[in-house]
């Protein structure tokens, strides 16, 4: 896990610092020329007039004592920045993951238990409509609607829950249609296999085969999917974010990747992949405790 | 309207209760009848880069700066210099020493005297090294600047303070209008708290002020500053309770302000370009729509040394060639109005219409023929550099278009981002045209004559990189003599006939090529507020005078 995460700063390091580009002149874009002697000033503050290499060198020994650095336009300590900023984004991804498992879930269920009525077929059409709008588009209707012209939520997202509502749908409503196909397709495929045959064949009630045989196994390959989505929305949702001004980890990125104000990047990308490290983790040991023929070793 | 029916019989009643509250200052306002004291003011913005007095520079940060301090003076929305502080302002006949006298017994918001010393203390800690301020060169013309630039000083020695409302001012050059320029933020008084000659982020994330309005808490980032009124200050008192600012994210900024003020989150809102014509539809005839021609100005930037536009009468044949009208009308919709001058028809004193001949109108003949003297045969090829993504794409395409038809020219699009493009200009190998735009600091043409095109304002280092804004690199020695003459003439009639002359001189010479003359427009809840029926000199809400409608 630290070698993933070395790695992947290491690698993200090189790029930032290699891109042309001056972190100075971004921290402030103005039309009028700035004095050479406050660009050397400002170079000095930031480290920024030392070699790439010393550059590396001094970030590195910060980092491994836990201290991503400063970051260049408020000159805060970036955990101290981005700590708030991971609540929000993480309050944002819970009720987000909270929608897709239940209506992903519930509607694939309902899809896959009346294959090739109307429901299913409807399901079908509104996952593929889902899956095929762009999310700045599905956010920007949504505000549009719901926010500016029938009111009833507010247009910027607040510490209440109603402001909370546009984001988190917009957030989900891609993964509710992944994870509706995706539970549709692998119900089905379990409907179908021979131990579900045996269960009904055995004469147990349709609810115990249900849920004890179908759903169980057919959960896994969408736990999965339910981990690395929930990872990539703590890693910040940066579209969604950007659109309801959300004061989270993926508006931060945003910005900060437009300032060049490369200590946020590196500290926002260093806790996506933290986070991406434990989840995995953690959807393996839920995949031992649906199966048990899968164990760790 | 409901406000403005009802107000008729409330007059009296809130006339009444203003003089009972004492919180109006006994002004005479009429504009302000049928106001109430209070409210909320909400507006939504970008980041600012920083809210620091002795830093401000861009928009958002010049309207908190302004919010919380006053200086010595100030400008009107209609570009002229109003005494703020100042009490008096006289100047030695040379226009080399100025001496200031004060409004007496005024205070900061933790209670401290604003006197001559906060003034002192104000102008140095911003002009110091340590600041890193990217205003710092509008105190360059004060004696001492040097030494507190490279950090051996920690006060101007050009400035003194004989008793505590007086301050005099002891300038290296003759500036018989170096009084517009203390209208700037960075020459705000500060208090003790503010350190001199270090770095001083506290101050700057909540700077204790002297102005209409003081900070409510601290500026929490990307996500608000709130004011609230000053109650102890020094000269009108504001009207709002309070000012809430929401920071919003950059890259749709605009369109948040203009979906919230249409949601009620804001009550103020700038308009993206492409909603323009939906917005006038709809807020016109509510009366919460709001134009006007400020002191900004587009053009197209000539590298004058070097490359295809290094001569007069190749960069009259591009300006021949451009049809402005068609632009305004088509790319612009109507919302911009050509341009035929260097210097803002918003300083109405100075301002000559039509004094640019080639842009009034497109000449096909003429930019032809000028093109044939100045080398511009068809084929050759002119680069046209601009920043993406602020807007500028279908203009500067629709002129690269024009000259291609005209001249037969090939242009070269460059689209860079804004830094890259604005380090390229300076840079010593620019060449061809670039997206320009200027807007004034203070209210006088010498804001745009002298930064743009006089040659002291060129500052070209050893590899021939251009470190101030004459990005032209325009040298005539005529028209920098005029402007040095003009800055020492006291006499304002004078002064100006020299400037208008020096404009002239440059425009037949056609050093800068005018484009559009900068229209701003908004939407302003004047169904709650009084007040919304201008923008200061900034392009900002005048919040001090902004008041709840009742």
């Amino acid at each position: 896990m630290v070698i993933v995460l070395i790695g992947a700063t290491m690698v993200l390091f090189a790029c930032l610092f290699v891109l042309p580009g001056d972190p100075v002149g971004s921290i402030a874009g103005s039309d009028k020329a700035r004095d050479p002697a406050v660009v050397a000033e400002l170079k000095a503050r930031y480290g920024l007039d030392k070699s790439l290499p010393e550059q590396y060198v001094n970030y590195v020994a910060k980092v491994a004592t836990g201290d991503l650095g400063e970051d260049f336009v408020q000159r805060r300590e970036v955990s101290e920045i981005l700590g708030p900023k991971l609540q929000n984004t993480a309050k944002l991804a819970l009720l987000a993951i909270v929608l897709v498992t239940v209506f992903g879930m519930g509607v694939g269920i309902i899809a896959a238990l009346y294959r090739y009525s109307i429901l299913d077929m409807a399901t079908t059409f509104f996952t593929t409509m889902a899956v095929g709008f762009p999310t700045f588009v599905i956010g920007m209707l949504l505000m549009k609607y719901f926010a500016v012209e029938l009111q009833w939520f507010p247009q910027l997202g607040g510490d209440k829950l109603e402001g909370m509502v546009l984001p988190a749908i917009t957030l989900a409503i891609t993964d509710i249609a992944f994870v509706a196909r995706l539970t549709r397709g692998t119900m089905l495929e379990v409907l179908r296999a021979d131990y579900v045959k045996t269960a009904v064949a055995k004469g147990l009630p349709r609810r115990r085969v249900l849920f004890k045989h179908v759903l169980r196994n057919s959960s896994i390959p969408v736990v999965t999917y339910l981990g690395i989505s929930f990872g990539g929305l703590l890693g910040g949702a940066l579209i969604t974010e950007a659109i309801f001004n959300w004061d989270g980890v993926g508006l931060a990125l945003v910005q900060a990747i437009q300032q060049q104000n490369n200590p946020i990047v590196i500290g926002v990308v260093t806790y996506s992949v933290a986070i991406f490290v434990v989840l995995s983790l953690i959807v393996d040991l839920l995949y031992a405790a649906l199966d048990p023929r899968i164990r760790l070793s | 309207m409901r406000g403005a029916k009802s107000a008729k019989w409330v007059v009296g009643a809130v006339v009444v209760a203003l003089a009972a509250t004492a919180c109006g200052g006994g002004d005479g306002d009429s504009k302000d009848k049928g106001s109430a004291n209070g409210g909320v003011f909400r507006l939504g913005s970008t980041e600012p880069d920083t809210i620091d007095p002795g830093r401000a520079h861009e928009s958002t940060g010049v309207l908190l700066a302004n919010a919380l301090f006053t200086g010595l003076y100030g400008n009107t929305p209609d570009g002229l210099a109003e005494p703020a502080l100042a009490e008096s302002a006289t100047s030695d006949e040379g226009c080399t020493s100025w001496t200031f006298k004060i409004k007496p017994d005024t205070k900061f918001s933790n209670g401290e005297v604003v006197d001559a010393e906060s003034f002192a203390r104000g102008w140095a800690r911003a002009a110091h090294k340590a600041a890193a301020s990217d205003v710092a060169y509008h105190f360059a013309g004060i004696k001492g600047y040097e030494q507190l630039q490279d950090g051996s000083a920690k006060t101007f020695s050009g400035v003194t303070t004989p008793d505590p409302t007086t301050i005099k001012v002891d300038l290296s050059k003759a500036d018989c209008e170096f009084v517009l320029k203390t209208a700037h933020n960075a020459y705000s008084p500060v208090p003790k708290v503010a350190k001199v000659g270090e770095e001083d982020k506290a101050f700057g994330e909540a700077p204790v002020g002297n102005g209409p309005f003081k900070m409510d808490g601290t500026w929490e980032h990307n996500k608000a500053i709130n004011l609230v009124r000053n109650d102890g200050y020094g000269l009108q008192k504001a009207s709002l309770e309070k000012v809430q600012v929401t920071l919003l994210n950059d890259k749709t900024a605009q369109q948040l302000e203009y979906d919230g003020f249409q949601a009620g989150t804001f009550d103020y809102a700038h308009i993206p370009t492409p909603m323009l014509k939906t917005a006038e539809a709809k807020f016109k005839p509510q009366n919460k729509w709001f134009a006007k021609d400020t002191n900004g100005m587009n053009f197209v930037l000539p590298i004058g040394d070097n490359g295809p536009t290094n001569n007069k009468d190749a960069r009259l044949a591009i300006s021949y060639a451009i049809d402005r009208q068609a632009i305004a009308k088509g790319v612009f919709q109507g919302y911009q109005t050509p341009s035929t001058t260097i210097v803002p028809p918003a300083f109405p004193k100075a301002y000559q219409k039509d004094l640019c001949v080639s842009c009034v109108k497109q000449d096909v003949a003429k930019a032809k023929e000028y093109a044939e003297k100045g080398g511009l045969k068809p084929g050759t090829e002119i680069k046209f550099s601009f920043n993406t993504g602020a807007g500028h794409e279908e203009w500067v395409q629709a002129i690269a278009k024009q000259l291609e038809d005209v001249l037969g020219v090939k242009v070269k699009l460059d689209g860079k981002d804004f830094p890259g493009m604005l380090k390229e200009q300076q840079g010593s190998g620019a060449t061809g045209i670039y997206r320009f735009a200027w807007g004034a600091d203070y209210p006088t043409p010498e804001n745009f004559l002298f930064p743009l095109l006089h040659s002291a304002s060129m500052n070209k280092d050893a590899e021939g990189n251009v470190t101030g804004d004459n990005r032209v690199r325009y040298n005539n020695p005529e028209f920098d003599k005029l402007i040095d003459t003009a800055r020492g003439t006291k006499d304002e009639a004078a002064r100006l006939a020299m400037y208008k002359q020096a404009e002239k001189m440059a425009m037949d010479d056609m050093a800068l090529i005018p484009t559009f003359n900068r229209s701003q427009f908004r939407l302003m809840a004047t169904d709650k507020f009084n007040g919304l029926d201008d923008i200061n000199f900034n392009e900002d809400p005048i919040l001090e005078k902004i008041s709840l409608k009742k």
